[in-house]
């Protein structure tokens, strides 16, 4: 186990650059997930971690050692692969085992780690059979099965959901998260999915076009997200973006609609700028003295409502979690929870 | 239902007529090796002969040291087919994973130039050598023949081989060899195959080269049987039995492998394939 500290770290392919200037702490033992949406420079990122691909500049050190020149086998780490790379040629155990036969470790204690680790992931009856013959989810398992079995300082994840349908995805999110407690190895993963990335981090790096937007605890980057890319890019569904200004003591969207200013906001913070302001989907309610608001589309799940209001030409999503007696085209009016609401800067996109 | 039925005999009707000249040429070759010399001569022609003239078969092997030319033939093909795999394999891996297309061009140029243009000069070379009594210029020009086709062939499979396989097997703590070796290797073995069927059929065919290298004692097959039809008058039977012997190897190994055959050459048209 080690702790990994990116410094600043840029990629460029010829004259494009993927990844700008990033630098991460990770401390050992930590679960980090770097998100961002695809292109954003995230699978780069590990891919250079993992020494598949140089660092054209900036320094990443596992443990005490710079790895920069390093190469990927002896780095010391393990990497689960989206589409699980795993040998086709060889049975589940010599997949489990490859890397220990490389290092010429004893069979018989090579043999005790795979079956130890097959046990760990409920593989034991799978041993002895191919790649091919496994559905999805077990193939993922035997991936993970080949990086505990190293035992590494780092364990590396590139997208290792994406290939499993709904269900699976939800149940190995559950796996691998149990997986980090049990073993307690330093875990970097990439993810396009922020549901992902909110239920398994200790760490999110939330990355857009190779920088890093924020770097912060999943709840705190839903409760206070630094600017409008990460307030848009985690919650599901997306928070609402409002433009307007301040006048008054209230927030004016260019269409008319007055919103209550956020908890704690001064009205002279920003008076006069350009801002938007941001209201997440859950966080409006639907009450007898808010705005009025025409509803345009309605989806029922059971157990929520999601909802689209037009409230003076500004197009609101909201959720509710109790069952209102809505119908399309029906009259409504809604409320911002002030306390769950924020503002930003147009200009620069941060949190005011 | 009855539309179905015309459908199929349609197509069996379309491909009869296309497979029917190869089909024919091997019916006809096999009937004239059966035939004795005043059948073959005969108008209008004996498809099926009243009387058998098993005695060509037996003639090919009684007067032509066809044993001799055989085992040349075997010892020509093999070793040129080995010594291409040998080269081929690892320089069809090395040209996919650096995507040097050049070299794979230079390599296909070397094999469209004509025969006769370089085997004079060769020929001369190998005298000054003093090899030319031996099967060795044989086995050298042939890999002029082999090692493309096996490149060409490898170059197809290992490209599709996917590059994660190799960055695991890399950060498992593979070395390049290991990774070539135990990895990139074991998986393209359908791909070995075809290149090596490919490349002893390509040998095993050659005509022109012999025809120039070769003396009397270090024939191949090919010429062996080019060599009946200027000796004697011309004696179609043993002939055609002669040439009916040299084909079977091949024909054999085609049919028994053409699904993979078929495969290989088809590798990376379709991923995942």
């Amino acid at each position: 186990m080690a702790s990994v500290t990116i410094n600043n770290v840029q990629k460029a392919f010829g004259d494009t650059r993927i990844i700008h200037d990033v630098s991460v702490d990770i401390a050992d033992g930590e679960f980090v997930i770097l998100v961002g949406p695809s292109g954003c420079g995230k699978s780069t990122l590990l891919r250079m971690i993992a020494g598949l691909e140089t660092i054209s500049g900036g320094k990443i050190t596992i443990g005490e050692r710079m790895v920069n020149n390093l190469r990927a086998r002896d780095r010391n780490i393990a990497m689960v692969f989206q589409n699980y790379a795993l040998y086709p040629h060889m049975t589940v155990a010599d997949n489990m085992g490859f890397a220990l036969k490389i290092k010429k470790a004893d069979p018989a204690d090579t043999a005790g780690r795979v079956r130890n680790a097959a046990n760990i992931l409920g593989l034991e009856k799978l041993l002895e059979r191919y790649p091919r013959q496994l559905s999805g989810g077990q193939r993922q398992r035997v991936a993970m099965g080949r990086a505990i079995v190293r035992d590494p300082q780092v364990f590396l994840f590139d997208e290792p959901l994406s290939n499993l349908d709904a269900k699976l995805r939800v149940q190995m999110r559950g796996e691998i998260k149990a997986l980090h407690q049990r073993l307690g190895t330093t875990t970097i993963y990439v993810t396009h999915d922020q549901i992902e990335a909110m239920t398994m981090a200790d760490k999110i790096v939330v990355l857009h076009d190779g920088l890093v937007e924020q770097i912060g605890a999943p709840l705190d980057l839903y409760d206070k997200p630094a600017n409008l890319f990460v307030a848009g890019f985690i919650g599901s569904p997306a928070m609402n973006f409002i433009a307007g200004r301040i006048e008054e003591g209230v927030f004016r969207s260019a269409g008319g609609l007055i919103l209550p200013l956020p908890e704690g906001a001064r009205p002279t913070d920003a008076a006069g700028r350009e801002l938007v302001y941001g209201i997440r989907p859950e966080h409006i309610r639907a009450t007898a003295q808010g705005m009025p608001g025409t509803v345009t589309l309605l989806e029922a799940t059971g157990s929520e409502i999601f909802a689209k209001v037009d409230c003076a030409g500004e197009e609101i999503a909201c959720l509710f979690r109790e069952r209102l007696p809505l119908k399309q085209g029906a009259q409504i009016r809604i409320e911002p929870d002030r306390a769950c609401a924020h503002l930003f800067d147009a200009k620069t996109g941060r949190r005011m | 239902m009855s539309s179905r039925l015309l459908n199929q005999i349609g197509l069996f009707f379309a491909a009869l007529v296309i497979v029917s000249p190869a089909i024919l040429f091997f019916l006809w070759m096999i009937s004239l090796s059966l035939k004795f010399e005043i059948d073959n001569g005969a108008y209008p022609p004996i498809l099926i002969p009243e009387r058998f003239a098993w005695s060509n078969y037996v003639k090919v092997f009684e007067e032509n040291n066809f044993l001799l030319y055989l085992w040349n033939s075997v010892l020509v093909t093999g070793t040129a087919t080995v010594l291409a795999l040998l080269i081929g394999v690892p320089a069809g891996y090395g040209i996919a994973r650096l995507k040097a297309e050049k070299s794979a061009v230079v390599i296909m140029i070397a094999r469209m130039t004509p025969g006769l243009s370089y085997l004079i000069p060769l020929f001369l070379l190998f005298q000054w050598i003093g090899i030319l009594g031996t099967l060795w210029p044989q086995i050298i020009i042939h890999l002029v023949v082999t090692v493309p086709i096996v490149v060409w062939v490898m170059i197809g499979y290992f490209e599709t081989t996917p590059m994660e396989l190799e960055e695991a097997a890399n950060i498992d703590g593979a070395s390049s060899w290991q990774v070539f070796r135990l990895v990139a290797l074991p998986i393209a073995r359908p791909g070995i195959v075809v290149a090596f069927i490919l490349s002893v059929i390509f040998s095993w065919n050659n005509f022109v080269f012999g025809v120039v290298l070769a003396s009397r004692e270090t024939r191949t097959l090919p010429v062996a049987v080019y060599n009946m039809l200027s000796y004697e008058q011309v004696s179609w039977g043993p002939l055609a039995a002669a040439a009916l012997v040299v084909t079977l190897p091949v024909l054999v190994l085609t049919m028994f492998a053409q699904k993979q055959i078929v495969a290989g050459l088809t590798a990376g048209a379709v991923k995942g394939g």
